[in-house]
């Protein structure tokens, strides 16, 4: 299993995360010991396994589409960092 | 430690019967947490005047004659990443630091309804990954059966809170043995009960297929008690179980199990295992055979390839769950940015610990286009099988037995610079996840040292009664004094 620094810095960019030099070398290192492990699984016959077969009893279960009132709004923006009026500040987005 | 316990059972019956009030009982335990938690680190936050309050309600109700419920006064305290309104749930990370939930998790309105006391929440590991308590970013939980020692993970704050007598109820969430791990390891008992059985509603997610609320306790009643109080059918977890509940567990303790068919999987007794903990489980084995119980070795050809399968489907939950932590609504903000990628990418960076951002890069690599089919896909699909092997089984036994973990308790700082050797820590809990079933761990003996060994009881979907009166009468005929 060979995963270069390249592949875990494309991943790090996908995840929104930023590393160090050091840090994305220790991620590729883990990541091959990981997935390395992961391929124990290899010498089970894992080909014939149906995911999209379900037992017919088990069905979605959907809540019914009632609209209800949060009567304490400022209960919910209590953890916003920063509000103008009863919106939510953020940095520009459209140039 | 010993001579101020008092069960949860005992404490709602004194508390119903008058022989001392709630508030007693809840100063009374507020000033045991103050003397022991300095030492051992159980707890974030201590809600010392809101339990004072809720136990003045309890004691009023009864002074008027007003029914109450089956916790009336029993202090409980929540692992911290379950939602209570008002109170600080932080999941032990920088990213929750502040973070003041508008809203009860559905457990935590539950023990409310049975007047259970909301005394503290518990510290974990940060988002509940780790099997030592040692990735919260704000302090270590030490063992309180010997303090150089991990309480298991990632509720190890719930474990060693019941473990060090500070309250007799907590609880716990375990998404690959996050309840019965640390049960294992500080000697208490710890109930993963079905997927879907407890309502996930307020639970701050990791893994959402695999995560289930469950309590800790000294006792199986008092584990009987707390999930009679938090099972049950919710409209706000999709998840939630749509079927028939059993009404009542404490009732049927003490049932003798002879006949009860045992299975051992052979597979729990390969490389890796703690002699000392083999010794204890194998002696556990003749105990249930005196108990009347049938026991026979079996082959569980799947249960030691679970590991890999399990982190990959729990980090990939786990990086689109927490994908949510982009500091713009709550959460923690960085301070410098220029524009909003930046301002998502600095606040994840600063806020996250070591071992969240791994598994959520594990998680979204596995996730990711040209790897999906390699990985994910062949996880779910070696779930599928495990499932299978589970429910063959299950078609001739009652219960599968084994140890909890495959190692004692280990020394603080002693496993966490190799990820690989602390998710091995989790070899033969991870599975019962995996396919959902619930499973009890309850002390079973002590190592040389004078280590607390944890047994396994795993039984089939919704299988609770039984293995909680497995459980129990195993218990009842050991007596083991830790």
């Amino acid at each position: 299993m060979k995963i270069s620094r390249e592949d875990v810095a494309y991943i790090a960019k996908l995840a929104k995360l930023r590393f160090s030099d050091e840090e994305l070398d220790r991620l590729t290192r883990e990541f091959e010991t990981i997935l390395t492990h992961f391929h124990s699984i290899d010498r089970m016959d894992l080909e014939n396994v149906d995911l999209d077969k379900v037992p017919v009893d088990q069905q979605s279960v959907v809540r019914s589409d009632e609209k209800t009132v949060f009567e304490d709004k400022k209960k919910l923006f209590n953890n916003a960092k920063s509000m103008r009026e009863t919106y939510i500040q953020v940095p520009k987005i459209i140039e | 430690m010993q001579s101020d316990y008092m069960s949860a059972w005992d404490i709602s019956k004194g508390i119903a019967e008058k022989k001392f009030s709630a508030v007693e009982i809840v100063e009374s335990h507020i000033k045991r947490i103050k003397e022991r938690d300095g030492e051992i680190g159980a707890f974030l936050t201590l809600c010392e005047d809101e339990a004072l309050a809720q136990a003045r309600e309890v004691d009023e109700k009864i002074s008027g004659g007003r029914p109450v419920g089956r916790l009336a006064g029993v202090p409980a305290a929540i692992k911290d990443n379950m939602c209570t309104d008002g109170i600080r749930t932080t999941c032990a990370s920088k990213m929750l630091e502040d973070f003041i939930p508008p809203y009860n998790a559905t457990v935590v309105e539950r023990l409310l309804d049975e007047d259970a006391v909301i005394i503290g929440k518990t510290n974990m590991d940060e988002f509940a990954m780790g099997s030592s308590t040692e990735n919260s970013a704000f302090r270590i939980t030490k063992n309180p059966r010997d303090i150089t020692r991990v309480p298991g993970g990632s509720s190890g704050g719930s474990a060693a809170a019941v473990a060090a007598d500070m309250v007799p109820v907590t609880l716990g969430s375990d998404t690959g043995g996050s309840i019965r791990q640390p049960a294992a390891f500080c000697g208490v008992v710890g109930l993963k009960p079905t997927y879907g059985l407890v309502s996930r509603y307020g639970l701050i997610a990791f893994g959402s297929s695999l995560d289930q609320i469950g309590p800790f306790s000294k006792t199986v009643l008092d584990s009987a008690l707390m999930l009679e109080a938090i099972q049950g059918k919710d409209e706000r977890d999709s998840t939630s179980y749509r079927g028939e509940y059993q009404k009542s567990y404490t009732d049927s303790l003490g049932k003798d199990i002879k006949g009860m068919r045992i299975a051992v999987p052979k597979e729990f007794f390969m490389d890796g295992l703690d002699d000392e903990i083999a010794a204890s489980v194998q002696e556990s084995i003749k105990c249930f055979e005196g108990l009347g119980a049938k026991v026979d070795e079996i082959s569980l050809p799947a249960a030691g390839d679970g590991l890999s399968a399990y982190y990959i489907i729990s980090s990939a939950e786990a990086s689109s769950n927490l994908a949510r932590y982009d500091g713009i609504r709550y959460g923690y903000r960085a301070k410098d940015y220029t524009n909003i990628d930046e301002l998502m990418e600095m606040s994840r960076s600063e806020a996250f610990g070591t071992e969240v951002k791994r598994r959520i890069m594990l998680g979204t690599y596995a996730l990711s286009s040209g790897y999906y089919d390699e990985y994910y896909n062949r996880a779910q699909k070696f779930r599928k099988v495990l499932k299978g092997q589970f429910e063959d089984v299950f078609r001739s036994y009652d219960l599968i037995l084994g140890p909890t973990s495959p190692v004692l308790p280990f020394k603080i700082g002693e496993r966490n610079s190799d990820p690989l050797q602390m998710y091995l820590a989790d070899v033969y809990t991870i599975i019962v996840n995996l396919v959902g079933v619930p499973a009890i761990s309850i002390p079973c003996g002590r190592s040389t040292e004078g280590l607390p060994v944890g047994l396994q009881l795993i039984g089939p979907h919704y299988g609770e009664l039984r293995i909680l009166q497995a459980a129990h009468a195993f218990e009842q005929e050991i007596k083991l004094e830790l």
